[in-house]
């Protein structure tokens, strides 16, 4: 085969070897170096690559200084055409976005374990301070993502470490598999920190050498907090033995223990003796549920105003979906986060428009840009919406003035941040004011893709309805939430207060507070309650019985001039809110496609792959992937002889039973490849198809389709149906 | 209304069956059944059965209780009388009677349950019709009652017209079908097409569904190494440029991962085809782009794969000093526990690490995923890896999964395995249960033979010349080849005097001892004819046991 010859032999070489260190200057394979350097013009020239190699290398030397600071480079768009200035900008924008988001991302998530923290602790010093005689032990029910217990656990033998000057140790399940590796491994954390004593000598798993240790330290007295981080993995018996061990040593040193809990204390209780169970003096707690992490961590990575890039409503959905559905922990929402960052910065040239602060000039714009913001959909509805508006003259110079543009792309920056600080308000004042009965990661949601309208019977979120229907006292306390949430702003989403930017909405709220108020005052004056023309009770159902038939009549009750004032300011309220409560969806700004990352596709494929699927559709449809002229035909799937030899035995072997014969399936292989013997232009000859057979059949044994059988001679067993 | 078009629809074939019965003239009246019939001919309404479109409504409330005075005896008996005036073309099929089962067999345990579960879902929706009013929650009872009375009637519905249909080619002969039970159904030659896999499955694993031919490929002269490798040499792949075209797609992506990797996540390279050639690509490509970063390659497919080599070699990458002299036999024992946390505290340089089948057998050990695991976890260290089955995500738990912070890559390369990668001659062989796996040729052979005392060399020697001196003497004879292979054995006893005659060894214990030997490296084979005796062979070929000859007698 002319690939294996043309292989070069080192590149073999290490093949066999099990690990190496690779050197490319030693293995003399320039031939890969250069498929590598061509790819991008997928060039099969050969000659004069000694050349190239040495040129690109050159090239690429002051940037490699800088990408052993900041990482690898990012390539340049538009088919190579990119300033570097432009590329660079790119990079240092994603290099300044996203770390400031992590940081936020893990105060959050730190801040989320401190109750359980400080509560942990607490226990754990009352316990010592109670002299019980038992061992100590505190349940802390994690949930079930193991994933997410590592922050946790980390944070506790900090704290318990620096606070309480308690040795921490923690174990895995799979770091303990009996007593004596338990005894090694927690030993040798425990007395990680210094090493080297002298004196008698101890075997590696005597707890002794640990209490010599811990004196030596100076701790009086002598104490280990050792956490199981899945101790549903444990052994029972040998948590028992564990649990014997560390109360019988209880006078020597003081051992305390955590449990990670998936399930619950009452299920782990009954895997324990019952004799072991009262050697415990312990305690359950309950860690922040993952759903309300997740909120917090989307209102201030996702919606706050830190956050450069918007993730577009369907991505969002999807993420925050897949965090349900899948009971994926909040690291894989954090990294999917960061993924959108990565390839919004990496892979969209029109994300240097999110530069702001003067760093985006026009000198920086180049004509690709221009092209780049025309094919934009956002571009397109906004000049067909100037032609509309009988703006010629607007989208003319949309479309043909590159300046123009330039002035409106460097309008966006501010708009962009009018849009976001509207956006967020409204839904902090629909959140705060608790107008919607969804939650806010679900308002969110429906007001990026569709955006906020209180309306009721078309709106995105209908809350006209609620407004209405609240009784005076509700009403004002609505009022004063509204304010409140003004007033306060959000740290969580990075809202400062806006009294002076709202200052017309704010006073005609005040205003409408006082009206109710003092209408409040006089109702109660004339001992009438006051209602207004919407709540339930002003509409009466009227029974009468003439001559004994029922008639029912709704009959209006009769309103006060309270009541009417009354709903006259519930009316005042829902036009307020309505007017100041309102977005548009976020797909319809212009230049959106810059700062929103709405692309479902690389997220999916990158974090939930379906290797399966990808296999059987490469085996089945190889032209989907070969795009050969030979395999046309059998595009659609089906059998030819021109498919890899894989490929056909693949198709048989989906055809063939859970038992396969391998004398039949080379019979069936050698019909369709080979050709008669006489005409040996067509088909291959019996040894040649023999070698393609077996290696189809070694390729399908070690992706694991098929397995030896003994049921019959020449039989294999079909292993996989994909 | 499903449900009025079922009750319309069902006395037609009980009208049917009872025409059958009463046409036959053998049947033998059942004495049980035939008073039941009569008692209960009255209250039915033979209207109802002449044109029960029209009745819409009665025939709605009747339904329940006709359902509860089961078995289903009054449409059999309304048809009697109603024979004569409706024709129609369904009821002129003569079809037997076999129904009559339905109402007197003993009803299995399951039937009984389903006969009540009807009386009392039709209970309810009597009740329902009675009591008018309904709640939301009853509306939804109402809806279970419903299904449940339905399903029941349906199945009826099913079984009968199975039955009709299994009676009808029998009915002429007028052999009694009520000894028949259902009929299983008929199994259709083809396969049904477009399963969906699980299906595939339960389909495909039915008990005496897996049919095979007897052939065996014991006509078929099995591949050798030698002449596998000398036929793959002429061979040449017509997609060899697509594959590299598909290659060179593939390797656009490098900046790509080399920013992945960059940034903390795991790349994984998955689908079908070698990849080998394109990690190896990608180093390439990595060390032009930074070449002060270090780059470790594990090949994870090399069978002998330990936690050890890896943390050998990359304590090697981590202090370069000391990977100048000969790192892996210098370093004492080397333990993940001891090793690890000294190794991720020296590391001062960023090192990426390139793994070629993570999912290979030897990495597929748990405590081996670990140790990746925690160097994945480290910021300095970088994974990336390719994978060559469909099912590697088995390979992590959740908190793995977290740590390596995978991110994955379809990249099918169509790339035929490397040498390396797959045996293809063992692998084969192995599925076949042809032949074991063995020293590889006659380098093998010597390298096993040099690690062996004198005697056994000697007892080598002996053995190979016997074997020739058989095969010559059997090509005289023609070729009675036996096993297929063209193998030729040689008599364990003969073997066993011969070496006894020649001094090299004393005793048939000490001779199976050195033969033991033998087998352990799968270097000679022993089998019993058909007679008993046991014969030794050398799993070569006649050749290959000339040159080995040659060279041992040097």
């Amino acid at each position: 085969m002319a690939e294996v010859e043309s292989s070069t032999a080192a590149f073999e070489e290490d093949d066999h070897r099990v690990a190496y260190i690779f050197n490319a200057g030693q293995s003399p394979s320039q031939s890969q170096l250069q498929v590598v350097q061509t790819a991008a013009t997928a060039a099969t020239a050969r000659p004069a690559k000694r050349r190239k190699v040495a040129k690109t290398t050159t090239i690429d030397a002051p940037k490699q200084q800088q990408a052993v600071v900041s990482g690898p480079a990012f390539p340049p768009l538009f088919n190579g055409a990119e300033r570097p200035d432009a590329v660079q900008l790119r990079q240092d924008l994603f290099a300044t976005a996203w770390p400031v988001l992590e940081a936020r991302v893990q105060h959050v998530l730190r801040d989320a374990n401190r109750t359980t923290l400080d509560e942990v602790a607490a226990f754990l010093q009352q316990a010592a301070a109670a002299e019980t005689g038992k061992l100590t032990a505190g349940f802390i029910i994690t949930g079930p993502n193991i994933a997410s217990q590592d922050l946790l656990f980390e944070q506790l033998a900090e704290r318990l470490g620096t606070a309480d000057q308690a040795t921490f140790v923690r174990l895995r399940a799979s770091e303990a598999p009996n007593l004596k590796a338990t005894w090694l491994k927690m030993i040798r954390d425990a007395m990680a920190k210094e090493g080297g004593e002298d004196g008698r000598k101890y075997l590696d798993y005597d707890l002794e050498a640990l209490r010599v240790f811990l004196a030596q330290q100076q701790q009086r007295p002598p104490r280990v907090v050792v956490a199981f981080q899945d101790s549903e993995a444990l052994d029972s018996g040998l948590l028992t033995d564990l649990m014997t061990l560390f109360h019988s040593w209880h006078d020597r040193i003081r051992f305390d223990v955590l449990f990670g809990i998936a399930t619950s204390v009452e299920l782990f209780q009954a895997r324990l003796l019952k004799s072991t169970a009262r050697q415990l003096y312990g305690a359950q707690f309950d860690v922040v549920q993952a759903d309300s992490v997740l909120e917090r961590v989307i209102k201030s990575a996702v919606a706050g105003t830190q956050a450069a890039l918007r993730i577009g409503p369907s991505l969002l959905r999807s993420l925050v979906e897949r965090q349900r559905d899948q009971v994926a922990g909040i690291q894989v929402f954090v990294s999917s986060l960061k993924y959108a960052y990565m390839c919004h910065f990496y892979a969209n040239p029109l994300s240097v428009l999110l530069a702001g602060d003067g760093r985006l000039d026009s000198g920086l714009v180049q004509p690709e840009h221009f092209e780049a913001v025309r094919t934009l959909d956002s571009f397109k509805a906004q000049a067909e919406a100037a032609v509309e508006a009988r703006q010629l003259n607007h989208a003319q110079s949309l479309i043909e003035d590159d300046q123009y543009l330039v002035g409106l792309i460097l309008e966006q920056e501010q708009k962009r941040r009018e849009y976001q600080t509207q956006l967020l308000r409204s839904l902090h004042i629909l959140a705060a004011a608790g107008l919607s009965p969804s939650s806010f990661v679900e308002l969110y949601m429906v007001a990026l893709a569709s955006g906020i309208d209180l309306s009721q019977a078309s709106g995105t979120v209908p809350a006209e309805d609620a407004v209405r229907r609240l009784n005076p006292d509700e009403f004002l306390s609505l009022i004063d939430r509204v304010l409140k949430a003004i007033h306060a702003g959000s740290p969580e989403l990075g809202l400062d207060a806006w009294e002076s930017d709202a200052d017309e909405f704010v006073a005609a709220l005040a205003d409408t507070r006082d009206e109710v108020e003092g209408l409040m005052a006089r109702a109660k004056r004339n001992r009438t309650s006051l209602k207004s023309r919407y709540s339930a009770q002003s509409r009466v159902l009227r029974t009468t019985v003439v001559s004994q038939k029922v008639q029912l009549s709704r009959d209006t009750a009769t309103l006060t001039a309270e009541d009417t004032a009354f709903t006259a300011a519930v009316d005042t309220l829902t036009a307020l809110l309505a007017q100041n409560l309102h977005c548009d969806p976020v797909g319809r700004l212009f230049l959106h496609e810059a700062w929103v990352y709405d692309a479902k596709s690389p997220y999916r494929d990158v974090f939930v792959p379906r290797p399966a699927a990808t296999v059987a559709r490469a085996l089945s449809r190889p032209h989907d992937y070969l795009a050969c002229a030979c395999c046309s035909q059998a595009a659609g799937g089906g059998l030819a002889a021109t498919l890899p030899p894989t490929a056909i035995l693949y198709q048989l072997y989906r055809e063939a039973g859970a038992l396969v014969n391998v004398a039949d399936l080379w019979s069936a292989y050698y019909a369709l490849v080979g050709g008669d013997d006489d005409e040996s232009d067509v088909g291959l000859g019996e040894r040649a198809a023999l070698v393609c057979f077996y290696r189809a059949l070694a390729e399908l044994r070690l992706m694991g389709f098929v397995k030896q059988s003994k049921r019959k001679a020449d039989h294999v067993a079909k292993l996989k149906w994909l | 209304m499903p449900r009025r078009k079922l009750t319309a629809e069902a006395p037609v074939p009980r009208v049917s069956r009872k025409r059958g019965l009463v046409a036959d003239p053998y049947e033998v009246p059942d004495e049980i059944e035939a008073p039941k019939r009569r008692r209960q001919l009255e209250p039915t309404d033979p209207e109802e059965t002449e044109d029960p479109a029209d009745e819409v409504p009665s025939v709605v409330e009747e339904t329940p209780k006709r359902r509860q005075s089961r078995p289903p005896k009054p449409a059999v008996a309304g048809t009697q009388s109603s024979q004569v005036t409706t024709p129609s073309a369904l009821r002129q099929r003569p079809l037997a009677k076999t129904p009559v089962k339905n109402g007197i067999d003993t009803p299995s345990r399951r039937n009984i349950a389903d006969r009540s579960a009807r009386k009392k879902s039709a209970r309810a929706l009597i009740d329902r019709v009675i009591g008018g009013a309904i709640s939301d929650d009853e509306v939804e009872e109402g809806g279970i009652a419903r299904e449940i009375y339905e399903s029941s009637e349906d199945e009826d519905e099913d079984e009968r017209g199975a039955q009709d249909e299994d009676q009808e080619p029998t009915t002429p002969s007028k052999t009694p079908g009520r000894k028949r039970k259902v009929q299983a159904r008929k199994r259709s030659p083809t396969p049904p097409r477009d399963l969906p896999p699980h299906e595939q499955y339960f389909y495909q694993n039915k008990p005496g569904l897996s049919k095979t031919s007897n052939n065996s490929l014991s006509s078929l002269d099995l591949l050798t190494h030698d002449e596998y490798f000398s036929v793959l040499r002429q061979l040449e792949d017509p997609h060899s440029s697509d594959i590299h075209f598909l290659e060179s797609l593939h390797a656009q992506s490098f900046p790509q991962w080399a920013f992945e990797l960059s940034q903390g996540f795991t790349t994984c390279l998955y689908g079908y085809g070698s990849k080998r050639r394109l990690l190896h690509n990608f180093a390439t490509y990595l060390s032009s782009q930074s070449p002060t970063h270090t780059i470790v390659i594990i090949n994870g497919y090399v069978r002998t794969l330990t936690a050890r080599d890896i943390l050998a070699t990359l304590s090697a990458a981590a202090s370069p000093t000391a990977a100048s002299s000969n790192p892996p036999a210098t370093t004492p024992t080397i333990n993940a526990t001891t090793t690890l946390p000294t190794l991720l505290t020296t590391l001062t340089t960023p090192l990426t690490l390139l793994i070629s089948s993570i999912d290979a057998p030897p990495l597929r050990k748990p405590a081996l995923q670990t140790l990746l695991t925690h160097l994945a976890a480290h910021p300095l260290i970088h994974l990336a890896c390719t994978t060559s089955t469909p099912t590697f995500p088995l390979l992590w738990d959740a908190g793995q999964r977290a740590a390596l912070n995978l991110v994955f890559h379809d990249c099918t390369t169509f790339a035929a395995p490397t040498l390396a990668e797959a045996d293809v001659i063992d692998e084969v062989h192995e599925l076949l249960g042809r032949k074991a796996r063995r020293v590889g040729g006659k380098e093998g052979v010597a390298f096993v033979l040099r690690s062996l005392p004198e005697n056994a060399q000697s007892l080598f020697r002996l053995l190979v010349g016997e074997v020739l001196v058989a095969g010559m003497d059997r090509d005289g004879e023609g070729p009675p080849r036996d096993e297929g292979h063209g193998e030729v054995a040689v008599e364990y006893r003969m073997v066993y005097n011969k070496a006894v005659e020649e001094f090299i060894c004393s005793s048939e214990m000490a001779f199976r001892t050195l033969l033991k030997e033998f087998h352990d490296h799968q270097i000679i084979t022993s089998h019993k004819d058909s007679i008993g005796t046991e014969l030794l062979s050398l799993p070569f070929r006649i050749d290959e046991l000339e040159s080995i000859l040659e060279e041992l007698s040097v």
